[in-house]
């Protein structure tokens, strides 16, 4: 899909939210999904199937988020998918994310953990990569257990990469 | 008066039977015998001898035409025998300097043969010792890459046995630090 159209469904979805008065929430949950949506075989060949009819695969997503998710992110969701642009959403949901980021005049952090962080780590966290950066930052961590062990994160074009993949895969090339 | 001799020219009968010598002729016949013989070779001489002169002058120009021919085909006969022996000459001197080309040539080929067959030998020790070295260096590659993927293999157990929740904690609040830190 084109950046315009591409574009032209972050800013819809980010309207939308906004509009709703729920966009940290939803812009966090359609956050999450995407993650999930690109690490799932499952869930990605499901809902691009073009022989499931568009509703059918509309009313898989609902079921899969129903009592998960805000209504507002399951509407938002579901509207990407009926529209057969389900290939589109992880690159939607990211520049959504990034225009709420930018409204909120903050960095957009993408954080991957092995092992989920406390509200106190993402705290100190966020204060930290504040400081790293001299920029506020909005964190977004994302369960990875390929990272096996530390932290990775990506702040604009900077990557800190801490994790014991990265090391393990070191070791492996000077072995 | 004495009767004249007479001259016998033409015996009588008698005569005749009564020849003087078993062998020589009576004299008469001598005398005509002569004459007519004497008539008949003036004759010959006169009316035959050109004719004769004539003959033996063209028999004694054909005898010298034929030794002239016989002189001219000697030396024709002789020039080709030259010729000929000539041309055997050329060829024997042709032959050898055709045995001589090819043993030059069979001489040529052996050399490059041979030189050949050592470059070609010395390429295939070359090449021999090349891919001996090779599979060597193959081989210690192979066996250290297997080594590495043996021990890579062990460090990802042993790292994924290691990291409990402490661990995990452990690595997460060092990366905070490090990034803290880090402005």
């Amino acid at each position: 899909m084109s950046d315009a159209r591409i574009e032209g469904y972050a800013r819809a979805l980010f309207e939308v939210a906004r509009a709703e008065g729920t966009l940290d929430e939803v812009e966090d949950e359609l956050f999450r999904f995407a993650r999930s949506y690109e690490a799932s075989d499952e869930l990605r060949n499901a809902l691009t199937d073009e022989g499931i009819p568009p509703g059918k695969r509309q009313a898989i997503v609902e079921d899969l988020l129903d009592g998960k998710a805000t209504p507002s992110t399951v509407q938002l969701i579901s509207m990407v998918v009926g529209s057969g642009r389900t290939r589109d959403l992880p690159a939607i949901i990211d520049r959504m994310v990034q225009r709420a980021a930018s409204a909120k005049d903050v960095e957009l952090a993408e954080v991957r953990a092995a092992v989920a962080l406390t509200p106190d780590q993402r705290d100190r966290l966020k204060a930290a990569l504040a400081n790293a950066t001299g920029k506020d930052v909005e964190l977004k961590v994302v369960i990875d257990p390929s990272v096996l062990g530390g932290l990775v994160a990506t702040v604009g074009d900077t990557v800190i990469d801490g994790s014991v993949r990265t090391h393990l895969d070191q070791l492996k090339s000077r072995l | 008066m004495a009767p004249l001799p007479t001259l016998n020219l033409v015996p009588s009968a008698e005569r005749i039977d009564q020849s003087h010598h078993w062998l020589f002729p009576e004299a008469y016949e001598i005398f005509f015998g002569g004459i007519a013989s004497l008539l008949i070779f003036g004759l010959l001489w006169w009316k035959a001898g050109p004719l004769i002169k004539k003959g033996m002058a063209a028999r004694t120009k054909r005898v010298q035409d034929e030794l002239d021919a016989a002189a001219t085909d000697r030396a024709e006969a002789e020039a080709e025998a030259e010729e000929i022996r000539r041309a055997k000459g050329d060829i024997g001197a042709e032959r050898t300097r055709l045995f001589a080309e090819a043993d030059a040539q069979a001489e040529s080929l052996l050399t490059d043969g041979r030189a050949r067959l050592d470059q070609e030998i010395a390429d295939l020790h070359t090449k021999s010792e090349a891919d001996v070295a090779a599979a060597m260096g193959r081989s210690g590659d192979e066996l250290r890459a297997e080594i590495g993927r043996f021990a890579a293999s062990a460090a990802d157990s042993m790292v994924a046995d290691g990291l409990d929740d402490d661990t995990q904690q452990a690595l997460i609040e060092s990366f905070i630090q490090r990034v803290g830190a880090s402005a």
